[in-house]
């Protein structure tokens, strides 16, 4: 791209459509490589946890997944360390960003204080009893349905917000109708894979 | 009566600067090269300009060891480059 000052009118503004344009897609493409790692995360996580489940029969080994989020934001860096040109932020990107954000640290917690609260005197705490009497499996399933779906609509994807609701209220449903086993992790295994394939929908998508 | 187009914004090259950078919080020089496929020397001269003007902040610092030229467009800029936009769809009308 040259300097041109005898640019009309038209050209001016298709350069500016373009790039804008270009820009957008380009930022948000990228973004799909989160969507990548943290889908395949969630599989290889909720696998594990179910294969040392079923072999040792403890559910303790849900304990693991405390270190999904450690591996996952460390893994992060490192790909925005080692990517070639460092990505901007744009509103989508940003708002993308922020609703997986939030839906982690809300995951995050919930899972915490149920932890906690099994430790502690049940009958001392009412709240806790609520808490942990609903599944906390079927919450963190809606909750990534939700934030799913809201990422749908942030990037005009109307797959991704299908998916969104199939595997946020199907996850609940399936989960209430098959039961409180180990199995449960295999809804962990199927959103795990429904981030994956957004992840290279929204890389492909604008290609 | 057409609206004078600013001189500044109507180059190619400078032109598609400020259009990523409206779009984005900031970006850094080695995004800006690739997405406008400008060479180092010409973009480098142009980012100047902008700056010069008030269009745009460059803060210079470092990833790790290497050296990072961050560009963001300043209120000024982004008003500069609405009204440049606004006085092209004159023309067009």
């Amino acid at each position: 791209m040259e300097l041109n000052n005898e640019m009309t009118a038209q050209e001016s503004l298709r350069i500016i459509t373009e790039t804008m344009n270009n820009n957008r897609l380009d930022i948000t493409r990228r973004s799909g490589k989160h969507f990548l790692l943290w889908g395949a995360l969630l599989t290889f996580f909720s696998l594990l946890v179910y294969a040392l489940w079923k072999t040792t029969d403890n559910a303790v080994w849900n304990n693991l997944w405390f270190a999904m989020p450690v591996i996952g934001f460390g893994l992060a860096r490192l790909l925005e360390n080692k990517a070639k040109e460092p990505r901007p932020q744009n509103t989508i990107s940003r708002i993308v960003g922020g609703i997986w954000g939030t839906f982690g640290i809300f995951a995050c917690l919930i899972s915490l204080f149920t932890v906690l609260y099994t430790l502690l005197d049940k009958s001392a705490n009412p709240i806790g009893q609520i808490v942990v009497g609903a599944s906390l499996t079927a919450q963190i399933v809606l909750l990534f349905g939700m934030a799913e779906a809201a990422s749908g609509i942030a990037l005009k994807n109307w797959a991704i917000r299908i998916a969104g609701f199939v595997t946020g209220i199907g996850g609940v449903i399936l989960y209430y109708v098959t039961g409180v086993g180990k199995e449960q992790m295999f809804l962990f295994t199927l959103a795990g894979i429904v981030l994956f394939v957004t992840g290279l929908i929204v890389k492909n998508q604008h290609k | 009566m057409f609206p004078k187009l600013d001189p500044l914004l109507h180059s190619e090259l400078r032109l598609a600067v400020m259009s990523i950078l409206a779009g984005v919080e900031s970006a850094d020089f080695t995004y800006l090269k690739a997405q406008t496929g400008a060479t180092a020397g010409n973009l480098s001269v142009q980012i100047d300009k902008l700056s010069a003007a008030g269009y745009i902040t460059v803060e210079k610092g470092f990833k790790g060891k290497m050296p990072c030229t961050t560009c963001r467009i300043t209120p000024e800029g982004l008003e500069a480059f609405g009204n440049y936009v606004k006085a092209l769809q004159e023309y067009l009308r």
